[in-house]
C-alpha cells in the first residue's frame, strides 16, 4: 500500500525544486530557432525542446553513471550539471565555428547594445534585416549557466525517481517524462526564443516559475506514490 | 490511383468519444482476448487501439498549434507524452497498489486529464496565453498521449500487469521508442500539413499512417519480449494500417493539390 512518510516528502520537494531549476535554466539558454539556424537571429539553431533533449539526455547520463556507483547526492548533481555544460558548450562551440568559417558572420547581438561581459559594441556588427547572429560571449555564457540549472535540476529529478523505484530505466523515462514539460512550459513563455539574462523577455520568467511550480507538485506527487511492487 | 478518396469531417467532440472508447475497449479487449486464450498474439489490438488516441492528440494538436505558440508543433507533441508517460505509469501502478490492476487505464486516463487541464489553466492564467481552447487542448492531448502509450505497452507486454509493463517496456528501453514514435504520431501530422490548405482528414489520415509505421516498429521489438507469432502478428497488422493509409492519404494529397489555385500571397498581377 501507499507510505508517505518524512523521505516521501524530502523526495517530491527534490523533485520540486530540479522542476523549478529546469523551467529557470530554460530561460538562459540562448535559443534562436528557425531564424538562427539561417543566421538571421542571435542563439543556437534549433528549437527548446531539442536543446533540452540534447542537454537533458547527456546530463542524464553522466548522473545515471554515477548514480550508479554511489547514493550520495552531491556527486551525482555534479556529474548531471557538468554534463549537461558540456553537452550545451560543445553545441554553441561548434555552432560558432560553423557561423563565423562556413557562414561567414559576426556574433553580435541586436537585444544590447554593448556586451554585457566584454563591453563590445554590437549593432555596427548586426546585419541589416537580422536580429543579430552567431553566439556571442555574452550569450555563450549564459548558455553555461542554463546547462548548469537544467544538469542540476534533472539530476535532481533523476535521484528521487531512482530512489524511489530501484530501477535506473524506469527513474531515466520519468526524468525525461517531467524533463520535458518543464522545458515546454517557459518556452511558450518565452515565445520559442531567447538570447539569455540579457534579453528583455527574460524578465517574464516569474511566470514559467509559477507554472512550473503547480505542475511539478502535481508531477511530484505522482512520481512518489509509485512504489515498486513485488517482483518488478 | 485515379479513383476518389474518401473523405470526412469530425467535430472535436464525436473524435474524443471515438478516441477515448476505441482506445479503451481496443486495450480491454487485447487484454482479456488475451488472458482468455491463455496467448499473447491479440496484443496488436494494443496497438490498433493507441490509433484512438493518435487521432485524438492530432486533431487536438492542429486546433491549439493552428493559434501559433511561438515554438514549434513538436513541443507540444513532447509536453504530451511526457505528461502521459508519469500518467500511465502512476495509473497502472496506483490501480495495482488498491488491488484493482484492471482499472489501472481508466486512473491512468482520469489522472492525465487533470493534469493536462490543470497545464492548460496555467498556460492561460498564469502565462496570460488568452488562447480560448487552451485548456480544452491540453486536456485533449494529455489524455490522447496516455492511451497512445498505453496501448502500444499492451503490444510490447502483452498485458496489463503493471509488474509486466515495467518489465518489458520501461526496463528494456523500449519506452523510449514509444515515446518518439507516439510523439511523431501526435504531432507529425499538423506539422507536415500545416499551411493555408490545411485539411482534417488529410491530417488524421497521416496520423493514422505514422501510427502504422509505429505499429510496424513496435511489432520489431515485441520479437524481444513477445516472441515470432505475436511480433509477426503485430508487423503484418501494421503494415496493412501503414500500406493502406498510405494510399488514401496520397489520394487526398494529389486532390487537395489540385485544388490549391493560390496561397493569397501574391496580388493578381494586372496586365
Amino acid at each position: 500500500m501507499i507510505t508517505f512518510d518524512a523521505l516521501t516528502i524530502v523526495y517530491m520537494l527534490e523533485i520540486v525544486v530540479g522542476s523549478l531549476l529546469v523551467s529557470v535554466g530554460v530561460h538562459f539558454v540562448p535559443v534562436g530557432g528557425a531564424p538562427a539556424a539561417m543566421a538571421q537571429a542571435t542563439g543556437i539553431g534549433t528549437g527548446t525542446v531539442t536543446l533540452a533533449a540534447g542537454s537533458g539526455l547527456t546530463g542524464l547520463l553522466a548522473c545515471g553513471l554515477m548514480m550508479s556507483v554511489t547514493d550520495n547526492i552531491w556527486p551525482i548533481l555534479a556529474s548531471g550539471a557538468i554534463g549537461s555544460m558540456i553537452m550545451m558548450d560543445a553545441t554553441m562551440l561548434t555552432g560558432d565555428f560553423i557561423y563565423s568559417y562556413a557562414v561567414g558572420c559576426p556574433y553580435a547581438s541586436a537585444k544590447v547594445n554593448y556586451d554585457p561581459i566584454t563591453g563590445f559594441s554590437q549593432p555596427p556588427y548586426v546585419a541589416p534585416g537580422t536580429v543579430g547572429q552567431g553566439i556571442p560571449t555574452v550569450c555563450f555564457v549564459t548558455g553555461t549557466i542554463g546547462a548548469l540549472l537544467g544538469g542540476v535540476g534533472g539530476a535532481m529529478i533523476y535521484f528521487p525517481c531512482n530512489m524511489i523505484s530501484h530501477n535506473p530505466a524506469q527513474a531515466a523515462v520519468f526524468t525525461i517524462g517531467i524533463f520535458f514539460v518543464h522545458s515546454v512550459i517557459p518556452s511558450w513563455n518565452i515565445q520559442g526564443t531567447i538570447e539569455g539574462f540579457h534579453d528583455p523577455k527574460f524578465k517574464k520568467w516569474p511566470f514559467a516559475y509559477k507554472a512550473s511550480l503547480i505542475a511539478g507538485i502535481l508531477l511530484a506527487i505522482m512520481t512518489v506514490l509509485i512504489q515498486p511492487l513485488g517482483g518488478a | 490511383m485515379s479513383e476518389k478518396p474518401k473523405r470526412f469531417k469530425l467535430e472535436p467532440k464525436q473524435l474524443r468519444i471515438y478516441g477515448i472508447g476505441g482506445a479503451i475497449v481496443g486495450i480491454y479487449l487485447a487484454h482479456f482476448l488475451n488472458a482468455a486464450t491463455g496467448t499473447n498474439i491479440f496484443s496488436f489490438i494494443g496497438s490498433l487501439a493507441a490509433i484512438g488516441g493518435v487521432l485524438w492528440g492530432a486533431n487536438a494538436i492542429r486546433r491549439i498549434c493552428s493559434y501559433g505558440l511561438g515554438t514549434g508543433v513538436p513541443a507540444m507533441g513532447m509536453l504530451a507524452l511526457g505528461m502521459a508517460t508519469v500518467a500511465s505509469l502512476f495509473g497502472l501502478n496506483i490501480a495495482e497498489q488498491f488491488g484493482v490492476g484492471i482499472l489501472g487505464p481508466i486512473i491512468a486516463l482520469a489522472y492525465s486529464l487533470l493534469f493536462g487541464y490543470i497545464v492548460g489553466i496555467l498556460c492561460n492564467k498564469v502565462m496570460h496565453f488568452n488562447i480560448p481552447i487552451m485548456e480544452e487542448g491540453m486536456f485533449d492531448i494529455s489524455g490522447a498521449g496516455t492511451l497512445a502509450i498505453l496501448g502500444w505497452s499492451m503490444t510490447l507486454s502483452g498485458t496489463l500487469s503493471y509488474n509486466t509493463i515495467v518489465k518489458d517496456v520501461y526496463s528494456t528501453g523500449f519506452l523510449a521508442i514509444i515515446f518518439i514514435l507516439g510523439g511523431m504520431a501526435i504531432f507529425h501530422p499538423f506539422n507536415a500539413n500545416l499551411g493555408p490548405d490545411e485539411k482534417q482528414d488529410r491530417t488524421l489520415v497521416d496520423g493514422i499512417m505514422v501510427a502504422g509505421l509505429a505499429m510496424i516498429a513496435l511489432g520489431i521489438c515485441s520479437l524481444a519480449t513477445l516472441g515470432l507469432s505475436a511480433a509477426l502478428v503485430t508487423i503484418v497488422v501494421g503494415f496493412a494500417v501503414w500500406y493502406y493509409n498510405y494510399i488514401w492519404y496520397f489520394r487526398l494529397a494529389k486532390e487537395d493539390a489540385a485544388a490549391v489555385v493560390g496561397t493569397g500571397l501574391l496580388p493578381p498581377s494586372v496586365q
